[in-house]
């Protein structure tokens, strides 16, 4: 039985140096996640900040009626769908998955923070806007430097939340024919036929990068918290 | 246009929302430099409305505001009768008229023309020509004030104080005028250390709104609104969200400033203060100045049987 375990291991991760393959694959989901969340920050934001400027001042319609379709396509459909066409269709002419993976998933990550972000501008009371309006700055430095802030602490843990879904959704990138951590896995389990350590030890990694993450923002919401004593 | 000792102009302002409810309907009114003003009147008349029409958070449907001379409304064509005659619109009526009534003089037939137009808004501002368009550009452009600027003059007190909640005491006192590069850092914190010495608060510097009560983020708003050095502050009801034994101190604050000559313009329920601070008192209801005196004329002998019935209720 422990023979067993020990051998397990070994033909998992030190046999033909299979342990490099988690590694490289634990970079590409790292890599992934890390670049479409910042991706998809950018994109939020700017999303949710036509749309609410939309609301307020009845401007840039068309801008507002396009990030309108975009929130609709993506959330309406499967990321995996999403995914697909990107790197079939929309870059037809690249075979960097990765790179592909990046944009796709910030992509579908822009539309769900857009909805987040714009919900969290609106809960901040309208007074805000009118103290900072009425002290002469413009509608921008308002946005920027008095409602923003308060949006973002606000909507912090929802946005936490995305990041981690996030993390994991990146699983589905093997699609792309990208090694990703949960497609080393799966190429490990090709050759050594035990299923055991490589589901469960990427299990554990995810695990314990969800874990570090929300500390993180744990300790972002209580730094940002200190003006609510 | 108008003389320097007008500080505001307001010219024939309504105000609809979403087209329905008529909030104002037809305000004049001008206020002098170093004036005190204040403004009293049932829920819903319009009195908030008014002042907030005056630094533009509410967009007037109708009318002009200038302010210091400067317009920060677009050209209201129904008030400048150069405008109306360059109409396409006066044109026809014009030539229609003379027709039918050949004896009658020039300037009558005028006068007539521009009544009926004003009476049935019959101007369509597209579709006027181009010598109205151009002469609405011509006014605006010579009298327009950006109304960011316009905004720095004119402070700013709300019923709710909105201070910006993730902003220290002095960071909200400073922001808007370093952010607006009017001052730099070090004379923005001088200025907000001065301010805050004044109202006794400057202990609360560093602390957050919301270890304030409430009548001290109402003098801080006050504070906030004076670090911009305005020349006139407008009060949306500056007492009526606080504590009873908090309103005093606001009060107090509003009188030495307007003892110290600041123009103010103060909508409010507190009828002592009305009768002590202002020297005009205007009653807006229905959408209207229904009376404007001197406080002494404003609550001894009232004409209005609107403001009597009003007065009869809170006094």
């Amino acid at each position: 039985m422990f023979d067993k375990i020990i051998d397990g291991f070994v033909k998992t991760f030190i046999a033909e140096d299979r342990y490099k393959m988690f590694l490289n694959g634990f970079w590409n989901t790292i890599q992934i996640a890390f670049v479409a969340t910042i991706i998809g920050v950018i994109i939020g934001a700017i999303v949710a900040i036509i749309r609410v400027f939309h609301k307020q001042t009845g401007k840039l319609v068309i801008l507002d009626k396009i990030c309108e379709i975009y929130t609709t396509v993506i959330r309406g459909t499967p990321v995996v769908v999403q995914l697909l066409i990107t790197y079939n269709i929309i870059f037809v002419w690249s075979t960097q998955a990765v790179l592909i993976g990046m944009i796709g998933f910030g992509l579908n990550s822009g539309a769900y923070v857009a909805e987040i972000m714009r919900g969290g501008i609106n809960a901040v009371d309208i007074g805000q806007t009118e103290a900072g309006r009425s002290l002469g700055l413009s509608s921008f430095t308002t946005m920027k430097s008095i409602v923003l802030p308060q949006a973002i602490k606000n909507v912090l843990p929802a946005i936490g939340n995305e990041f981690i879904s996030l993390l994991k959704e990146t699983s589905i990138i093997g699609f792309l024919g990208v090694i990703d951590l949960t497609k080393a896995a799966e190429r490990v389990i090709s050759r050594t036929m035990n299923v055991y350590f490589p589901y469960i030890s990427i299990a554990l990694v995810y695990l314990a990068v969800v874990y570090g993450l929300s500390y993180l923002l744990k300790l972002l919401e209580r730094r940002l918290a200190k003006s609510d004593r | 246009m108008t003389d320097n000792k007008v500080i505001i102009d307001v010219k024939g302002l309504y105000k609809t929302f979403d087209g329905k409810k008529m909030i104002l309907q037809g305000i004049n009114c001008q206020i002098n430099k170093g004036e005190k003003i204040v403004i009293i009147g049932p829920s819903g008349g319009g009195k908030s409305t008014f002042l907030r029409c005056l630094n533009l958070l509410e967009k007037p449907t109708y009318g002009e505001i200038w302010v210091n001379g400067k317009l920060i409304t677009p050209v209201d064509p129904y008030l400048h009768f150069d405008v109306i005659k360059a109409s396409l619109t006066y044109g026809k009526m014009f030539e229609k008229k003379r027709a039918e009534n050949p004896i009658i003089s020039d300037e009558d037939l005028s006068n007539e023309i521009i009544a009926e137009i004003k009476e049935n808004d019959l101007l369509n501002e597209k579709r006027e020509g181009r010598a109205f368009k151009d002469l609405v550009k011509d006014i605006y452009l010579n009298n327009y004030i950006q109304i960011d600027l316009a905004r720095q003059k004119m402070g700013m007190v709300f019923q709710h104080f909105n201070l910006f909640p993730h902003m220290t005491v002095k960071e909200n006192i400073t922001f808007a005028p370093v952010s607006l590069k009017l001052k730099t850092p070090e004379e923005a914190a001088k200025r907000a250390d001065e301010l805050l010495e004044r109202v006794g608060l400057l202990e609360k510097a560093d602390a957050y709104p919301s270890q304030l009560s409430g009548g001290q983020k109402q003098r801080i708003a006050i504070v906030r609104a004076l670090a911009m050095d305005p020349e006139v502050m407008l009060f949306d009801e500056p007492t009526s969200a606080l504590d009873p034994e908090m309103v005093g101190e606001v009060l107090d604050l509003i009188k030495q400033l307007a003892s110290e000559g600041m123009t103010m313009i103060v909508v409010t329920h507190e009828m002592g203060f009305a009768r002590e601070v202002a020297e005009r008192v205007l009653f807006i209801s229905e959408g209207l100045i229904l009376e404007e005196a001197p406080p002494e004329q404003f609550f001894n002998s009232p004409k209005n049987p609107r403001l009597v019935q009003f007065l009869q209720k809170v006094l």
